[in-house]
C-alpha cells in the first residue's frame, strides 16, 4: 500500500524546496488528530497563539527553547498544499474573545497551516550565524476517517456481517429505522436511485445519532464528516442485513443493476477512490503525531462508550507508520518518530487528579501502547489543558481544605465546584449504577489579548518539537 | 557402579507411623474465610537494592571509642579544673587559679569546636539524605507516577537548606513558573533550571578559573615540594567554595569527610568516562610537553583540579544532573590548554605572564 512518490501534484520548485528543507532537517509535519469533540481546534489555535506570543507573555516554562530564551517566535506562512482548507485561526481567535468568550466552531474536515519558527542556535553556526528556522506544517484532520482504515481490509459482503455483528444493544436502537427500511428489499431486487438515496440517508442518520449519543467508532467515516462528498452516489451504500459468507456464489451471480451489486460497487469506490488517496495523500507523511483523547467526556457518558472509545482509539492508531527518521527516509518516506497523546480538558479537573487522569487514558490506550513499545516509537502521555477554562481554589468546608475549580459554566453562570476524582482505572459496572460521573464543562476564559492560559501546553510542545530547536 | 534402585511399595501405616522424616508435618486443609475478614496484605519481601547499596557503599565505621575518650577527657577535665579553682580560691592559691581558668577556658573552646564540627558533618549528612530524597522520589521521567510527597514541600526544604530567602530572585521565578498542576518530575526541572543553574553556571567557572590557575602555578613553581602544597591547598579552597555555592558551611570533619567522598567518587564512579578523558589528557600532555616538561606537568596538574572540581559539584549538586546538562572535562581542557599556551607564548616573547 505504500505509494509515497505519488504525492500530490504540486510546484515542481516548491517540491525540490520541501526536500531540501526536510534534508537539513528544518522542516517538520505535525499532525493534530482526535475523534470529534477532542479538543483539536482549541489545541491548534493555543498552539499557534503560544509559539507567536513564545519569548513574550506566553508561559512556556517546559519548552526548552523558550525557557532558555532562544525561541524569538513564530509567522504564518503561506501553505504548500493550495488544495487543502486553511486553518480558521483568526476566526478562533475572534470566538474566544467574543463577549462572553466562546469555544472556537469546531472544523469539519482536514485544514493545514504553516507557520515557520525562528529561534537561535544552541551554538553559533559558523557563518550562517546564530538563527535557525523551522517550517513547522500543521495538520488538523478528524479521526473519523481514520477508522475508516480497516474498511479497506474487508469486501461489501465481509464489511455487512462485521457491521452489523459489532452493534451493541444502544446502537441497535439507533438503527432500527434504517432496519425496518431495508428490510423490505431483497439482495437480487432492483432499487432505484431515489430508494437508495433515502436508505443511505437513514444509514447516514443512524451514525449521526449515535454520533451524538457518544459512540465514536462508526464506519465509513464519511458518511459523518462528507466534506465535499455530500448527496455523492458514492456515500449512498450501507451494509446490507440477512446474506452471509455462506451465500457468496450466489450473491456474486446476481446481476449488475441488483441491490447486493450496486452497493457492492459503490462501496469498492468509496474504498478506492475516497479512502485510499486520503492515506496516501496526506496521512503517509506525518514526522509528529498528537493525539488527543476527551476523557473525561467519555467518561461522563457511560462504559459502553468508553471501550467503544478505546476500540476506536486502537484502530486509529494502528494506521500510522512509525519508525526511526534516518536521512534517507526522512526525505522520501516519512514517518512518524515520535508520538505524544493527550488527554485534554485537563483543566476541568483539580491538579492533584492529573496524575490519575493520565493512568487512565493510558490504561485506555493499553494495547496500542503495547504495539508502539514494541515498535520502540517513543510515546509520552500527557494530560493538558489547550485553553484553560478555570482557575485552581481552594475551598473550607467541613473543617478541611478542598481544592476547587473556579470558571464560568457554559450558560456563561459563575461556577466553584470540585468536579469529583478521575479513577486512575475504569471503573467496575457497579460503580456507574451507584454513582457514574458528571464533568461540568466550562467556557474559556475572557481574552486579555495576551497568550492564551493552557495546561502543559509547553511540555507537549518540548516532546513534539524541542528536539527541533537546537 | 551402582544398579538403580528397583521400585518398591510401601503400606500406608508403616510409612506414616514409622518415619518421622523432615516432612512429616501434615497437610493443611482448606478454610474458607468471611469475605469481610479484615485482612493485611502478604508481608512482602524486602527490597534487594538497599542492602546491596549498603555493600557498595564504604564500610561505616562508627568511632565510638574515639568519641568516648573525648568526652570522658572534656568531662574529667572540666570536674578537675573546676575542683582546682574550688580549692584555689579558698586556699587563695591564686596562680593556680588562673592556670586551672584558663584550662577550664580552653576545654570550652575545644568543647565548642567539636560542637561546631558535629553540627557541619550532621548538616552535610543532611544535605545527603535530602539529596537522596530528592532523586528516590522525583523520576527524571515520565509523569504520571504516585508520588508520595507534595513537590512544593521539597522544594521549600531544599531552599532552606541552600540558605535562600523567600524574597530571592531565584526563588521568586521558580514560584513565577511553578503551576500547582505540574508534576514532581515537571517541578524538579524547573527547580534545577530557576534555582540550580545560575550556581551551576557559577561553580563552573569557578573550576575553569582554578584548574587554569593551578596549571600555570605548578608551570611555574620551581620545587616538586611547594607544587603539592600548592595542589593541596587550591584544591581545599575550592572544594570549599564549591560546597558553598550550593549551600553548604564546611568545617574541617565535614570538609575532610565530602573530600575523601569525592575521591572516592573519582576513583570509582565512572571508570569509562575516566578512560576517554585520561586518553585525552595523555594526549593533550604530550602535546603540551612539546612545549616543556613544566608545560606538561601543569597541565596535568590543572586537569586533574578540574575533574576533582567536577567531580565536587556532582557531589554536592542537591538534584543529580541530567544526561545531557552534565558539566564535562572536554571543555574545561581546551581552556585550560589555552592558559598555558599563553603563558608559553608570553614566555617566549619576554613578558611577565599575564596574571589571571
Amino acid at each position: 500500500m505504500r505509494a509515497d512518490n505519488e504525492a500530490m501534484p504540486r510546484d515542481l520548485t516548491q517540491e525540490i524546496h520541501n526536500l531540501i528543507e526536510r534534508g537539513r532537517d528544518r522542516q517538520l509535519r505535525l499532525a493534530v488528530t482526535g475523534l470529534s469533540r477532542a479538543g483539536k481546534t482549541a489545541f491548534l489555535t493555543s498552539l499557534v497563539n503560544q509559539l507567536r506570543h513564545a519569548g513574550i507573555d506566553a508561559r512556556l516554562d517546559l519548552l526548552k527553547p523558550a525557557r532558555e530564551g532562544r525561541l524569538l517566535g513564530a509567522q504564518r506562512m503561506s501553505q504548500p498544499d493550495l488544495g487543502i482548507p486553511r486553518f480558521p485561526y483568526d476566526e478562533a481567535l475572534a470566538s474566544l474573545a467574543g463577549e462572553p468568550p466562546r469555544w472556537p466552531e469546531p472544523t469539519r474536515g482536514i485544514s493545514e497551516l504553516r507557520l515557520k519558527l525562528r529561534f537561535k542556535t544552541r551554538r553559533a553556526r559558523g557563518l550562517l550565524g546564530d538563527t535557525a528556522n523551522l517550517t513547522l506544517d500543521l495538520i488538523d484532520y478528524p479521526g473519523e476517517w481514520l477508522l475508516d482504515l480497516p474498511l479497506l481490509a474487508h469486501d461489501f459482503l465481509g464489511w455487512s456481517e462485521a457491521q452489523l455483528a459489532a452493534m451493541g444493544p444502544e446502537r441497535q436502537r439507533f438503527a432500527e429505522p434504517w432496519r425496518r427500511a431495508v428490510a423490505a428489499h431483497r439482495p437480487d431486487e432492483v432499487v432505484d436511485e431515489t430508494r437508495l438515496a433515502e436508505l443511505a440517508g437513514r444509514y447516514a442518520d443512524n451514525l449521526r445519532q449515535a454520533r451524538e449519543a457518544g459512540f465514536s467508532h462508526l464506519q465509513p467515516g464519511r458518511f459523518l464528516l462528507p466534506g465535499e462528498l455530500e448527496g455523492a452516489p458514492v456515500l449512498q451504500f450501507f451494509p446490507l442485513p440477512g446474506i452471509a459468507e455462506a451465500d457468496r456464489r450466489q450473491l456474486e451471480a446476481l446481476p449488475a443493476e441488483s441491490l447486493y451489486k450496486t452497493l457492492a460497487r459503490r462501496f469498492r469506490h468509496y474504498q478506492q477512490h475516497v479512502v485510499k488517496p486520503f492515506y496516501r495523500e496526506h496521512f503517509r507523511r506525518f514526522d509528529r503525531q498528537i493525539v488527543l483523547v476527551d476523557v473525561l467526556g467519555a467518561l461522563n457518558a457511560g462504559p459502553e462508550r468508553f471501550e467503544d472509545l478505546a476500540s476506536a482509539l486502537s484502530t486509529l492508531m494502528q494506521s500510522f507508520d512509525y519508525g526511526k527518521r534516518s536521512l534517507l527516509n526522512r526525505l522520501f518516506a516519512p514517518r512518524i518518530d515520535r508520538l505524544a497523546i493527550a488527554a485534554t480538558k485537563a483543566d476541568h479537573v483539580t491538579p492533584d487528579q492529573h496524575a490519575n487522569l493520565v493512568a487512565l487514558l493510558e490504561s485506555l490506550l493499553a494495547e496500542p501502547l503495547k504495539d508502539l513499545r514494541y515498535a520502540d516509537v517513543p510515546v509520552r502521555a500527557f494530560s493538558l489543558a489547550a485553553i484553560r477554562a478555570t482557575e485552581n481554589r481552594q475551598v473550607e468546608s467541613d473543617g478541611q481544605r478542598q481544592p476547587a475549580l473556579r470558571g464560568h459554566g457554559l450558560d456563561d453562570a459563575p461556577l466553584l465546584l470540585y468536579p469529583g476524582d478521575v479513577p486512575a482505572r475504569l471503573p467496575d459496572a457497579g460503580f456507574w449504577q451507584r454513582q457514574g460521573f458528571t464533568f461540568t464543562a466550562f467556557r474559556p476564559p475572557p481574552a486579555d489579548g495576551g497568550a492564551l492560559p493552557h495546561i502543559r501546553m509547553d511540555a507537549a510542545l518540548d516532546w513534539l518539537l524541542g528536539d527541533k530547536l537546537r | 557402579m551402582s544398579d538403580p534402585r528397583p521400585g518398591r511399595r510401601f503400606d500406608e501405616p508403616t510409612a506414616t507411623s514409622d518415619e518421622p522424616t523432615g516432612d512429616a508435618t501434615p497437610l493443611r486443609g482448606a478454610h474458607a474465610y468471611l469475605p469481610e475478614q479484615p485482612s493485611t496484605p502478604a508481608a512482602e519481601e524486602e527490597m534487594p537494592s538497599p542492602a546491596l547499596d549498603a555493600a557498595l557503599a564504604p564500610p561505616r565505621k562508627r568511632r565510638w571509642g574515639l568519641l568516648v575518650l573525648l568526652s570522658t577527657s572534656l568531662g574529667l577535665g572540666t570536674l578537675e579544673a573546676g575542683q582546682t579553682l574550688y580549692h584555689a580560691t579558698l586556699g587563695g592559691d591564686w596562680l593556680a587559679g588562673a592556670w586551672s581558668a584558663l584550662g577550664l577556658l580552653a576545654i570550652g573552646l575545644g568543647g565548642k569546636a567539636l560542637l561546631g564540627e558535629l553540627w557541619r558533618l550532621r548538616k552535610l549528612r543532611r544535605h545527603a539524605r535530602l539529596r537522596e530524597r530528592l532523586d528516590d522520589t522525583w523520576p527524571a521521567s515520565g509523569e504520571g507516577t504516585q508520588e508520595s510527597v507534595e513537590p512544593l514541600a521539597l522544594a521549600e526544604e531544599l531552599r532552606a537548606q541552600m540558605g535562600l530567602s523567600r524574597t530571592h530572585p531565584h526563588w521568586q521565578s521558580f514560584i513565577a513558573a511553578q503551576q500547582p498542576h505540574h508534576s514532581a518530575a515537571e517541578t524538579r526541572e524547573l527547580l534545577a533550571w530557576h534555582l540550580l543553574r545560575p550556581r551551576d553556571q557559577a561553580a563552573r567557572r569557578l573550576v575553569t578559573r582554578m584548574s587554569g590557575e593551578t596549571a600555570v602555578m605548578v608551570a611555574v613553581s620551581p620545587l616538586t615540594l611547594v607544587d603539592m602544597a600548592l595542589m593541596a591547598w587550591r584544591n581545599i579552597a575550592m572544594l570549599d567554595r564549591i560546597a558553598a555555592l550550593y549551600g553548604l558551611q564546611l568545617g574541617y570533619a565535614s570538609r575532610l569527610r565530602l573530600f575523601r567522598e569525592v575521591l572516592r567518587n573519582m576513583a570509582f564512579a565512572g571508570a569509562s568516562e575516566m578512560v576517554t578523558d585520561a586518553g585525552m589528557d595523555l594526549l593533550s600532555m604530550n602535546l603540551a610537553a612539546k612545549l616543556s616538561s613544566r608545560a606538561g606537568q601543569g597541565l596535568g596538574a590543572g586537569l586533574l583540579t578540574a575533574r576533582l572540581g567536577l567531580r565536587a559539584i556532582a557531589t554536592t549538586r542537591p538534584i543529580a544532573f541530567a544526561a545531557d546538562e552534565r558539566p564535562r572535562l572536554s571543555d574545561l581542557r581546551r581552556e585550560v590548554w589555552q592558559q598555558l599556551r599563553r603563558l608559553d607564548d608570553s614566555a617566549q616573547s619576554g613578558r611577565e605572564p599575564p596574571s589571571r
